[in-house]
């Protein structure tokens, strides 16, 4: 090898001005790096499949329209889910294991209304197997439905019962946890795509079952809009309301007035939604529950923040009896429950207390026990258990609330997601088993439409990447950092009308927060692998998300796949 | 100023003093009280520079040389088993002629296990193309470690300072810390011709053909050489500056000695007091102070001694199946002096054990009343 000395220093050491590379040192190794991505547990918890790793990425980079459109690849309501979603991925994040987990939601409502007015330009592919989709029900689930067939290049038309699209979304919940405007947004952003609705349509009264099926496939997203009756004497009274009802109407600006005191009976989201409405109407609320605040299916932050805005609670009564009083008032009469046992769930079962029983006076009565499945037109063989089910019909696919399924607005948004694929693979007899079992994001159940496009054409999918654990991690590049502290509007503010509690962040928290994650799984440009390799025979390109490694002069020592933080870099014996 | 301070202490006084930018150490006993002060100064912002905390001694001279060759000033500071671990880096850093600069506490090197004052760490590492002083007390090893500077931003040779452990680096006296001004003055801001230039990027270190290896290493000798010159030159330049000064050596009341004693680090303390004792009794005994090891300073000791018919050189280490290191080197140099002196080699204070005015005294006498050669190492016990 040729060594050149400089003038100036070659009275003290040699320098080599010459290149090394003509060693070929990558012949010295058994084994080479290779990248390669992962799910990070928190995309394997998203019904939805949101890429987070990635659009976290593009948020800590100040490039919210790119962390955008990764978003809607996947999920055609951010602004929503980064509101109003249960966040399974916070609960699975790696991070909770070392100091508290990413603020994903905040993040995705941040993105969403950081990202720029300009819709992002969603198209359409060309479909020569283009078909023509009924859906009934422009809830969450049908929306998802129609948004992805629709850029599946498929034709969804959606019937849909009430006058404005949104199902669950604009009428039940409140507009202090999701304001109307950011749903609008979403909502026009999905009928960007050329996507047919009809609303005011009721299937069965304006339009028979029969005539869905002349369609190519149908989708059934009708929700659960029914309210459980309590089935007790006087439920039928003036004043005695039902939550949807009662909604469905602060949702339409009908004017609704409550004096004194509303007495809302039910433990889960819709009695929460119900009694902080309440609350803003100007009423006093109280809740009453069966069981204890432990067993209550409400989200734990609904349940504080109801708390905190002065919500009383009344736990283990079951009301038997309303009856009307002189003063127009209404008596609500519980029986005294205790907590005996596990039921077939596994909660803990709530058993009447012999002789004991309590009556609570109130001006209003609110009942939130439950949503049913409005059945009345949906053929017997479709049905099973008060939901609909659709294995009997190859063309029939349904999800959502009226399914057999958890009933929240992530998952109804995977179930159109699914069913959208499933009519986009859907042949006669065909099975699409296998390409799920190919495109899911881990275990839990959720699918990667990028996934599935990447295999579409030529029929080949690469099949599901591993999930990164917490040990596989190298936890020594990170420091401890506390999550931001969602700010809100506070309590006096709150309570005077129907403005977002939840205020979001600044671009501070946003930035801290998106700087929090460890991208499990997904390589974000840190460049350990660049600065450790003793050869220098990694290069690296974030802006065209490029990652090279000079197999000439790679020793294989390894040193970039310990130094990734993320479990991105894998060592695999060269051949 | 004068403050009560220890031998550590002060020399992070002269690390900081020097505005050395980078320090890059790795804590051991007991040295590690080194490495606090700093850390300490670099909280309060005090330190200017930067603290890195490396995870080995190993890496701490790694990180040296490579700050070095960005053409910055740099220190370490480390004792017993992490210069053994440096080892290899010492090479690297006498190779690439960075001039780090390193404090070692000598302490023993296992096994068995101990902390206590031992030469043999440093004198261990005497091949490696370092210059390296013993340091008697705290104040001259504050001043040398400035001196250090100076001399191996001219040579570009890397410079070790040894102080003893506990006697030197725990003990406290009053030391005399010299104003930032002065330092300043005395110190100028470091540059090397072979510093990396990002314009002109280059591979250091390469692979070289034998007859280049032989050359820089010969180059590497010369500078070596020069250093005795620029070493004087710097204390003499030091002494006017800061108005006291060591010499490479320094003879004590040599001129009519009949034997002479060598010392080097802190037993040359305890040899003035017991030599001061021995003239009381009409004794003429003489003291030679041995400050630079490498490059030993042969010629300098040679005229020193020339004429003087025994001499005992008291060693705190001993290089196991030899003698007395010291003493080695004295032997080696004074082969050619013409009648050159009986070279007597005793072994005294290994372990950190007291080697007090008595013990030297006894060794004198008994030097005096010897005639024949010994090769052998005499052992100093206290049965």
């Amino acid at each position: 090898m040729k060594t050149d000395s400089d003038h100036s220093s070659e009275f003290v050491i040699p320098i080599s001005y010459g290149s090394t590379e003509v060693i070929e040192t990558g012949k010295w190794g058994f084994q080479k790096p290779q990248t390669s991505f992962m799910t990070a547990p928190c995309q394997e918890a998203c019904p939805a499949g949101n890429p987070i790793p990635q659009f976290l990425y593009l948020s800590g980079e100040g490039r919210y329209d790119e962390a955008l459109r990764a978003l809607l690849k996947e999920n055609p309501f951010p602004g929503v889910c980064g509101r109003v979603c249960f966040h399974p991925c916070e609960t699975d994040c790696n991070r909770a294991q070392y100091d508290e987990s990413v603020s994903v939601r905040s993040m995705e409502r941040y993105v969403s209304d950081a990202a720029s007015n300009q819709p992002p330009n969603l198209k359409p592919m060309r479909n020569r197997d283009s078909k023509k989709v009924a859906i009934v029900g422009a809830g969450p689930a049908g929306l998802s439905c129609a948004y992805f067939l629709s850029l599946l290049g498929h034709q969804p038309t959606i019937f849909e019962s009430q006058k404005e699209p949104g199902g669950v979304l604009r009428w039940g919940i409140p507009g202090y946890r999701l304001p109307k405007s950011v749903l609008k947004k979403e909502i026009q952003r999905i009928f960007h795509l050329p996507i047919e609705i009809r609303t005011g349509i009721k299937v069965g009264e304006d339009l028979s079952f029969d005539e869905l099926t002349r369609f190519d496939a149908v989708f059934l997203s009708p929700g659960a809009r029914l309210n459980a009756p309590l089935s007790i004497e006087g439920e039928d009274l003036k004043r005695v309301w039902k939550g949807g009802d009662f909604l469905e109407r602060i949702n339409s600006k009908d004017k609704v007035t409550l004096v004194r005191e509303t007495l809302v009976i039910g433990g889960g989201n819709t009695a929460m939604d119900v009694a902080r409405s309440a609350l803003r109407l100007g009423s006093k609320a109280t809740v009453a529950y069966r069981r204890t605040r432990n067993e209550m299916p409400a989200l734990q932050e609904e349940i504080v923040e109801a708390e905190e805005e002065g919500v009383g609670f009344e736990f283990l009564i079951q009301p038997v009896k309303v009856s009307l009083l002189k003063n127009k008032r209404l008596a609500v009469k519980f029986q005294r429950m205790k907590l005996r046992g596990l039921d077939r769930t596994g909660r803990p079962k709530a058993i009447p207390v012999k002789g004991k029983f309590l009556t609570l006076e109130t001006d209003h009565l609110i009942t939130a026990v439950g949503e049913q499945v409005d059945l009345s037109w949906i053929p017997q063989d479709l049905i099973k258990n008060g939901l609909v089910d659709v294995h009997p019909s190859p063309r029939i696919f349904a999800g959502g609330d009226a399914v057999d399924q958890p009933r929240t607005i992530v998952t109804a948004i995977s179930a159109g997601k699914r069913a959208a694929i499933s009519i986009d693979l859907y042949r006669e007899g065909g099975s699409y088993s296998e390409v799920f079992s190919k495109i899911r994001l881990g275990n839990k159940g959720s699918v990667s439409m990028e996934a599935y496009l990447s295999g579409k054409d030529g029929g080949k999918w690469r099949g599901p990447l591993e999930v990164v654990s917490y040990e596989k991690l190298n936890t020594l590049f990170f420091e401890p950092k506390k999550r931001a502290k969602m700010r809100q509007l506070s309590l006096g503010r709150r309570l005077k009308n129907f403005l977002e509690v939840n205020v979001g962040f600044s671009s501070e928290e946003a930035q801290l927060s998106a700087s929090r994650c460890f991208s499990c799984g997904t390589c974000n440009y840190c460049y350990n692998c660049y600065f450790f390799c003793p050869e220098g025979a990694i290069s690296l390109d974030s802006d065209h998300q490029t990652r090279t490694v000079d197999l000439e002069h790679c020793k294989g020592c390894g040193t970039c796949a310990k130094s990734c933080p993320r479990n991105v870099v894998e060592m695999k014996e060269s051949s | 100023m004068r403050e009560f301070l220890t031998g550590n202490h002060a020399v992070a006084h002269a690390v900081r003093l020097c505005r050395t930018p980078l320090i890059a150490a790795y804590p051991i006993t007991p040295q590690t009280a080194i490495y606090e002060k700093l850390s300490e100064w670099e909280a309060s912002g005090k330190l200017k520079g930067i603290m890195m905390r490396t995870e080995s001694e190993h890496s701490a001279m790694a990180s040296c040389i490579s700050a070095s060759l960005t053409g910055v000033r740099t220190f370490t500071a480390t004792s017993s088993q992490g210069l053994a671990l440096m080892h290899e880096m010492l090479h690297f850093a006498a190779g690439c002629r960075v001039p780090v600069v390193m404090a070692n506490v000598n302490r023993i090197v296992a096994a068995p296990w101990g902390f206590w004052a031992d030469q043999l760490d440093s004198l261990s590492q005497r091949d490696t193309g370092w210059l390296q002083f013993y340091c008697e007390n705290g104040q001259e090893a504050l001043d040398t470690v400035i001196q250090a500077y100076r001399i191996a931003e001219q040579v570009y040779l890397p410079a070790m300072i040894s102080l003893e452990a506990f006697f030197v680096s725990h003990f406290m006296e009053v030391v005399d810390l010299p104003d930032q001004e002065q330092v300043d003055r005395f110190l100028p801001p470091m540059d090397l011709p072979h510093k990396f230039d990002i314009d002109k990027a280059g591979f250091y270190v390469p692979v070289v053909p034998s007859e280049l290896y032989r050359k820089y290493k010969h180059m590497a000798q010369g500078s070596m050489d020069s250093v005795k010159e620029v070493a004087a030159q710097v204390d003499q330049e030091f002494r006017q500056e800061f108005g006291r000064g060591y010499g490479i050596v320094e003879p004590i009341m040599v001129e009519d000695a009949e034997i002479v004693i060598v010392t080097a680090g802190s037993i040359t303390s305890t040899a003035r007091v017991a030599i001061r004792a021995l003239r009381e009794q009409g004794r003429r005994v003489g003291l030679l102070k041995l400050r630079l090891f490498r490059p030993f300073p042969g010629e300098v000791v040679q005229q020193v001694l020339q004429g003087k018919k025994k001499i005992a050189v008291i060693d705190r280490n001993i290089s196991l199946g030899s003698g007395g290191i010291f003493c080695q080197e004295l032997r080696g140099a004074l082969i050619h002096s013409s009648d050159h002196p009986l070279t007597y080699s005793y072994i005294a204070g290994i372990g950190g054990t007291d080697v007090t005015p008595e013990v030297i005294q006894k060794i004198a006498l008994e030097v005096m009343n010897r005639s024949e050669p010994f090769d052998k190492p005499i052992w100093v016990m206290d049965d």
